[in-house]
């Protein structure tokens, strides 16, 4: 299906080496000059070694995207044995693009252009040919690549060009006017040779913009905030999908004199980050699945003692190292229950980019204001994806304000864990003036001395939880989305899947299948009412999260009696609209 | 032992109702159909009622891509064979693939046939023969108020009748030469002008074309023999066909106005066969070749060509002579047949 002529997803497939990722960002870049909305989402295998394949997938539109498409509208193949395992993507009227003058012939079946389906369009061009003219040698088929694409789907030159120079900004003049030069050789080729068959169309359209907009990642988001939000230390374990995120504040950081330590595993990045916490520096540690595992038992002590820290969690499948690059929405339980006892955490989730910037900040906050570690699940799908974001987004607060509150000098003695009705005590950090306290993992009294009473439990576990229960009154977000009334669908669902279900949900009311969504950021702990409230709307209840089992679906459903249905996926790609929308058509006939 | 692989090239009557009969007799080969178009087998003979908005593209399609999954035959669209390799048995694809076959049928058919008379300025002429020129014309159509029609075949007199029913003004310049491959009579030449007339177009015989100037976008002025100066949007060149075979000189095969091959319609190439419009076929009773043309035709000679492949011998027989009422001219023909 294409989604318009204007709504196009794009496709460049190589080897590892071929510039496929580096073509995709200038395209990126280009679109967002014109005014247009990306959605970039790369992928590539998870072993590190060269002549893998490598795909830069991106999806271009006019309008605001919640997806990257599950369909490929467009196709350049820079590597014909990639290409052909990327064919089962494309979209019945799709394009490739493959290179007319290899080296030599391809065997049979080794050919791109020998599966072009009926319906698909082909257009042979001299990559290789020209990239040699250009350069003197096949090094940027990817670069001639794009002037193809420019030009086939009217997409004005100059802003690539000015993409281009932003590119290759640090590098000699000439490289940057060799590529422009393999550019416009693709272009002019296209222009005059190319005969154009297909309907993906950007009209040479460039959108006057007032946006003050940047592309980013989720990762590059969550590390901005964490810049943003004055972190002191950032203590990790490199693992994928979250690297990204040390990388980036490994440079930065130091610069705004916060520290980066990496660190000799995931148990000791918890420790440095606790111990940080509770030194008072505001400390954050980036991870996945197995890293969390790793990290339970000190985000646990962080729940006993009360301490405030921040634990990005960006799934991947699992269990175990699983498919360290394929996304995946599996940690959902071991991120609110992993750990011993009753160890009630906050657990956020972004559903987009901006989020991702948006929610890290707010961690902070949470984190001081209620004593607590704060676990924010992104995963591999968000945290490298690129979105372009306009800056005004990351102002935005709908979540509500978290002040934290300092212990004030009392003549009493101080009650670090002081049971209070909120559930929230006087936190002072270590060295205060009169401010002697003692923090420990073992069960504790309001003075933070070992107390293994019955009584003295039982009040102190009822405190923790008390916590909870004020910031779900206090967090102000609804998580509603949709037409408001009674709905004939009701969705749930949260994280990096949330953009699919709001655009099913558009396009079933589009179809007359009236439906709405519940999309809470704060995962955990429940907001029953907002869920009480949404399912009384709702003839039929589905939570959408890619997972086997519907973990997020097991946790609600405790609180309300309306059975919710599972739309759970493991395929180790994000849950599409189409998906959705297919499932749903095909109950309700 | 080697999978059989029987290899169409060519993805119209004659090729798709072979690849139907290969299938129906080998379940286990492969079969796969190439061919240059990037379209579906369509309905050719309606692309006339296409061009005016008679009819939508939908209503040209003959099958599906369905219909070839689930007949497990390979369809290869918009590709196009360059070269043949008849000793190793291999085709090479423009796209720089090889492939290889143990069976060969080809069903190319035709192409327009272009008199060296206008060869200097035959860019300036529209053609119809494929979906893709009727796509163009399609487009074309809303800024034509004039048209030129020189030529004489029978698509000049089915577009001439259509564009006049769409408002267009038709003059048509008869080319007796363009009657191709029948003889154009005095008979047929007094039906044709009649029913031309009838229909609203201006003739203009016993003259000819000398030179054909474009002044601007859609705009061409063209000079008679006599004298005359015909300004227009578009000038058709409608001078009948010739079987596609370009690609295969040098190949080792014998061509002729088509491809020779036996009453069996093989080539003196084990394995390699020739079907429908691109094929001469040998006539024992007369000692000498004759060509096809047809949707009809071409689907028995597909037919024959597949048995044959299949090693059932079959032998393609000269049909009998058709009197054709086509468009209000009757015509005498041997193998002239359409389907609607």
């Amino acid at each position: 299906m294409i989604q318009a002529a204007d709504d196009i997803v794009i496709k460049i497939c190589g080897s590892a080496g071929d510039g496929s990722i580096s073509a995709v960002e200038i395209l990126n870049r280009a679109a967002a000059l014109m005014g247009y909305h990306i959605m970039n989402f790369d992928a590539y295998p998870a072993e590190i070694r060269g002549f893998g394949k490598s795909v830069g997938h991106t999806r271009i539109s006019r309008s605001v995207l919640l997806t990257t498409g599950k369909y490929t509208d467009c196709l350049v193949a820079l590597d014909d044995v990639h290409a052909i395992t990327e064919l089962s993507t494309m979209s019945k009227r799709g394009v490739l693009i493959y290179d007319s003058k290899p080296p030599q012939y391809h065997q049979e079946d080794q050919a791109v252009a020998g599966f072009i389906e009926p319906g698909m369009i082909g257009y042979g061009i001299p990559l290789r040919e020209l990239s040699t003219i250009a350069v003197r040698s096949s090094r940027s088929r990817n670069i001639v690549a794009l002037g193809v694409l420019a030009a086939l789907l009217h997409l004005q030159a100059e802003y690539f060009e000015t993409a281009i120079r932003k590119r290759f900004s640090a590098k000699p003049e000439t490289v940057i006017d060799n590529n422009i030069n393999a550019f416009r050789l693709g272009f002019d080729y296209t222009l005059q040779n190319v005969n154009k068959y297909d309907e993906l169309d950007f009209q040479h359209h460039v959108y006057s913009s007032n946006r003050d907009s940047i592309i980013m990642s989720g990762n590059e988001a969550a590390a901005r905030a964490c810049l943003d939000a004055d972190l002191r230390l950032y203590a990790g374990y490199p693992i994928t999908p979250a690297t990204r995120i040390m990388e980036i504040l490994a440079k930065e950081l130091p610069l705004k004199g916060g520290f980066v330590v990496q660190t000799e595993d995931e148990i000791s990045a918890a420790g440095h980050v606790v111990g940080a916490g509770f030194a008072g520096a505001r400390s954050l540690t980036a991870t996945s699945g197995p890293g969390i595992c790793l990290m339970s038992e000190m985000i646990n002590l962080a729940v006993m003692a009360e301490i405030p820290s921040v634990f990005i969690d960006s799934q991947r499948g699992g269990p175990s190292t699983g498919l360290p690059t394929k996304t995946e929405q599996s940690d959902f339980n071991i991120a609110a229950f992993g750990g011993s006892g009753d160890s009630p955490r906050p657990v956020l989730a972004p559903t987009s980019v901006p989020e991702c910037y948006l929610l890290t900040r707010i961690a902070f906050d949470l984190a001081e204001c209620y004593q607590t570690p704060v676990i924010i699940l992104m995963d591999f799908f968000l945290s490298n994806r690129f979105e372009d974001i306009d800056l005004n987004q990351l102002n935005s607060n709908v979540f509500g304000r978290f002040t934290p509150q300092t212990a004030p000098l009392k003549d009493q003695p101080y009650l670090r864990f002081e049971v209070t009705d909120t559930g929230i005590s006087p936190r002072a950090i270590p060295g205060m003036e009169n401010m002697f306290h003692t923090v420990t993992g073992l069960e504790h009294d309001e003075r933070g001395f070992p107390n293994y009473g019955k009584a003295n439990h039982l009040k102190m576990t009822a405190k923790r939880h008390k916590k909870m229960e004020t910031l779900v009154r206090d967090w102000q977000e609804t998580g509603t989305f949709g037409p408001e009334g009674q709905l004939d669908v009701g969705f749930i669902s949260w994280g990096s899947s949330v953009g699919a279900v709001m655009e099913a949900i558009s396009l079933l009311n589009d179809q007359n299948i009236h439906s709405g969504g519940f999309f809470p950021r704060l995962l955990s702990p429940l907001q029953t009412s907002h869920l009480e409230v949404f399912s009384r709307r709702c003839k039929r209840i589905i939570v959408v999260e890619m997972n086997y089992t519907g973990q997020y679906a097991n946790y609600l459903q405790v609180a309300i009696s309306k059975r919710m249905e599972r739309f759970t996926r493991v395929d180790a790609e994000p849950i599409s609209s189409e998906d959705i929308v297919n499932w749903i058509i095909k109950d309700e006939s | 032992m080697t999978q059989k692989h029987f290899v169409i090239i060519g993805n119209g009557a004659a090729g798709n109702r072979a690849a139907d009969v290969l299938r129906e007799g080998d379940s286990h080969a492969k079969i796969t159909i190439i061919s240059d178009e990037f379209f579906h087998f369509y309905y050719r003979h309606r692309l006339k009622d296409f061009i005016v908005g008679n009819i939508d593209e939908t209503s040209l399609t003959v099958r599906s891509s369905e219909y070839y999954h689930d007949k497990h035959i390979r369809l290869r669209l918009g590709q196009q064979v360059i070269k043949i390799d008849l000793n190793s048995q291999l085709l090479y694809l423009k796209h720089m693939e090889l492939v290889r076959y143990t069976h060969l049928l080809l069903c190319t058919g035709g192409k327009p046939r272009m008199p060296e008379i206008h060869y200097r300025y035959r860019e300036h002429f529209t053609s119809m023969i494929t979906l893709d020129d009727a796509k163009h014309m399609k487009q074309q159509l809303p800024a034509v108020k004039r048209m030129i029609v020189v030529g004489g075949d029978l698509i000049s007199v089915q577009i001439t009748k259509r564009l006049l029913n769409a408002g267009i003004e038709v003059v048509f310049l008869v080319d007796r030469d363009a009657f191709w491959p029948l003889t154009f009579s005095d008979v047929i030449e007094k039906d044709f002008n009649r029913a031309l007339r009838r229909a609203g177009a201006k003739i203009i015989s016993d003259d000819a074309i000398v030179n054909i100037e474009k002044l601007g976008h859609m705009a061409y002025q063209v000079r008679t023999r006599s004298g005359e100066n015909l300004e227009c949007n578009l000038v058709g060149g409608f001078f009948g066909l010739v079987p596609q075979v370009d690609f295969l000189v040098g190949s080792g095969l014998d061509i002729d106005r088509g491809i020779l091959v036996d009453e069996h319609l093989k080539t003196h190439f084990d394995n390699v066969y020739a079907a429908g419009d691109c094929a001469q076929v040998y006539n024992p009773q007369l000692s000498n070749y004759w060509v096809s043309i047809g949707w009809g035709n071409a689907v028995k000679l597909g037919e024959i060509a597949a048995h044959n492949m299949l090693g059932s011998p079959d032998t393609a027989i000269r049909p009998p002579i058709n009197v054709l009422d086509y468009e209000g001219i009757e015509v005498k023909t041997e193998w002239w047949q359409e389907v609607s």
